[in-house]
């Protein structure tokens, strides 16, 4: 077991001291998450500001005043004076030079006042550019403000104004808000886990074991009097915690650039909603979940002979879990029977779900633990054996 | 009890990739064929043969890195298969083969391959100040093992190596790929463990090493050994005792080098 601390101690050491390791692996993860996502929030929240500000130029002929008002109330703009003759205007809209030209018919208000059945209905024309995203926005505005007095207009021409409504409507939420914040969270993280655990593990693992094959430093290892099951759980645990500690990197740029991201959304989900033995359930899945994609790759990069190798052999199984986290994601019930738990990847992916949505039992969460632990042990084991297998390590 | 190889057979499946290098069908090579010898403390034993006679291959089973097919080595009377450990805790394995990693300097490794063979600091520290002393690793004990020369990688190799004072040390091909001075500092330190009372086995290809360095020898060609004695046992095997001219004699008799 004395070995086994050396190894660990100068497997953390490696990678902890390298600049370029530090850098690639603990820094970056975080630091490119959390700019992506800030950068986001900033261009969807600049959105938002600059169609606020924007002064929208709209020509209108024969606008009823009262319409002009309402449109104000919704729309920062300026009517365009002059004489054009529509197919200026046309040209206007299309070369983005105005973002809305309205053409009310003569005496519009006065018409609709005097309708009767049968009789004519006077006319409205719209220019609007949908591809021009100033455009698109005023037209959206002025079509709630038509909207609005369509509405009124119908109401006023009702003999009995209750005519209007064919029913009445009182609808209640009953909604916990714990339960909305929840899903929200319990959709994304999962997979997330599962994503930035894998990444973590693929950007050490392959260094760590192929990489010593590759450059011929593992025999050097291998003739010291050192029990290979030493050398396989040195490894597996190092990296694990180095790829724990890449995990969480990338969990503190998500959770840095969430108040960007979220300010023009829906609200800020409260982690405050989860209770402490939530987290150590999540800490433990967290754990035994690592220790098991860890040992997998472990396996795969003493199988390789070089680093390559080693990462494209993962890749399968990286995509199966991204496809199981993504899956999930979209699966929303965490699911309850007692056999998908002895699933690997699938069980702690599901049980993170159960505990975030505050529905999981004991039992189903205890058997997850076990099994990641259980496998994790059959991976060590194997990977002892092939630390002592010449064909393994030697084979030209 | 010294170091007895016994009856030693080494078979490999040759790779697909190794097939087509070589321009081979067979799928299995045997590497070694049935060999036995001896080395006791006190001597340097070489072992000489062309390229691909399997003395790598032989080396590497007594140090344990690979398994026999048939027989045994025991060193001080341990078997290689039923305590490997036991082994590996008396015996230094040296090849130009076994890399250190880039990234640490000798000091780092040194300390992390003594604690590695379970030696307390005191000692170590003690034995790392003459081994590095003795090589010339003092002068660059802390620069990363990615900034030395060749040979000076090769030295440091050396030094850690020998971290546990081992009683038998198995050394292929010393001399290669160092300058003549490194050479001297290697064949020189050589001597003096073996006066020191240590079993040395060397491998070579070179026969002015064998005359220099080893006390008695053993010529290996397509896995067997074709003569073994001391120096002057195996000289009086050709008639103008020259180990030159009975080195090609015997090659010859067994199909030349077939295999470079
Ligand atoms: N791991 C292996 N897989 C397959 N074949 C091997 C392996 N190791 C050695 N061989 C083969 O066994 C034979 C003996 O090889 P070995 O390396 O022991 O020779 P050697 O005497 O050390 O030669 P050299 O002077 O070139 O180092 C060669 O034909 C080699 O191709
Ligand atoms: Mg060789």
């Amino acid at each position: 077991m004395r070995n086994m601390w050396v190894i660990f101690k100068k497997e953390l050491f490696r990678v902890l001291t390298d600049k370029r390791l530090v850098l690639t692996v603990f820094i970056l993860p975080g630091l490119s998450i959390f700019l992506i996502y800030s950068i986001m929030g900033e261009v969807i929240g600049s959105q938002f500001e600059e169609d606020r500000v924007y002064d929208h130029a709209i020509y209108a002929e024969n606008m009823p005043e009262s319409l002009e008002a309402s449109l104000e109330e919704v729309l920062t703009f300026h009517a365009i004076e002059g004489d054009y003759d529509r197919e200026t205007l046309e040209n206007m809209v299309r070369e983005e030079e105005l973002e809305l030209a309205l053409f009310f018919e003569e005496d519009f208000e006065d018409k609709i006042e005097a309708y009767q059945t049968g009789t004519d209905i006077p006319q409205l024309v719209v220019y609007y550019n949908q591809g021009h995203q100033h455009s698109s926005t005023a037209h959206n505005r002025f079509m709630q403000v038509m909207n609005v007095y369509h509405e009124s207009i119908i109401r006023d021409r009702l003999e009995d104004p209750d005519d209007y409504h064919p029913y009445q409507l009182s609808s209640e939420n009953f909604m916990d808000e714990r339960t909305v914040a929840a899903r929200g969270i319990a959709m994304l993280m999962p997979m997330l886990v599962i994503i930035f655990l894998f990444v973590g593990a693929m950007s050490i693992g392959p260094d760590a074991i192929a990489g010593e094959k590759e450059r011929g430093t593992i025999a050097t290892l291998l003739v010291t009097p050192t029990r290979r099951r030493d050398i396989a759980l040195g490894k597996v645990s190092s990296i694990a915690v180095l790829s724990l500690m890449s995990a969480l990197s990338s969990f503190a740029g998500i959770l840095l650039s969430l108040p960007r991201l979220m300010q023009f959304g829906d609200e800020m989900p409260d982690i405050g909603i989860y209770r402490l033995v939530d987290f150590f359930a999540i800490f433990a899945v967290l754990l035994t979940t690592v220790v098991f994609i860890v040992s997998l790759i472990a396996i795969i990069s003493t199988y390789a002979k070089t680093i390559k190798e080693a990462n494209m052999l993962i890749m399968p199984f990286y995509f199966v879990a991204m496809i199981v986290g993504i899956l999930n994601s979209f699966g929303a019930e965490p699911n309850h029977s007692l056999w998908v738990h002895f699933f690997p990847i699938y069980a702690p992916i599901n049980a993170l779900s159960g505990i975030l949505m505050f529905e999981y039992s004991p039992v189903n969460l205890v058997i997850t633990l076990l099994m990641n632990l259980v496998y994790s042990a059959i991976f060590v084991y194997i990977l002892n054996k092939m630390f002592d297998n010449e064909k393994v390590m030697f084979t030209r | 009890m010294d170091l007895e190889v016994k009856n030693l057979r080494k078979t490999f499946n040759l790779s697909r990739k190794q097939r087509k290098i070589e321009r081979t069908n067979e799928k299995r090579r045997v590497a070694v064929k049935g060999l036995s010898f001896e080395a006791k403390r006190g001597e340097i034993y070489g072992l000489l043969g062309p390229n691909g006679a399997g003395k790598t291959t032989t080396l590497r089973c007594i140090s344990t890195l690979i398994k026999p097919d048939e027989g045994d080595v025991f060193v001080d009377g341990m078997s290689v298969l039923n305590n490997s450990m036991g082994v590996r805790k008396n015996i230094a394995f040296l090849t130009n083969e076994l890399k250190l990693d880039d990234f640490f300097t000798p000091n780092y490794l040194y300390d992390y391959f003594s604690r590695l063979h379970g030696i307390d600091e005191a000692t170590a520290e003690k034995r790392k100040k003459e081994l590095f002393k003795r090589f010339g690793v003092d002068k660059f004990s802390e620069v990363k093992v990615s900034d030395l020369s060749s040979g000076m990688k090769q030295k440091t190799s050396i030094a850690i190596s020998l971290v546990h004072d081992p009683d038998f040390i198995i050394f292929d091909e010393p001399t290669n790929g160092l300058d003549v001075l490194t050479a001297k500092t290697v064949v020189d330190y050589l001597r003096d463990l073996r006066n020191a009372g240590k079993a040395i086995i060397v491998s070579t290809h070179i026969l002015s090493v064998v005359e220099k360095l080893c006390d008695r020898v053993g010529i290996i060609i397509d896995g067997e050994l074709k003569a073994s004695g001391t120096l002057a046992e195996v000289k009086a095997r050709d008639k103008s005792q020259d180990l030159e001219n009975l080195f090609f004699t015997l090659v010859e008799e067994s199909g030349g080098a077939k295999r470079a």
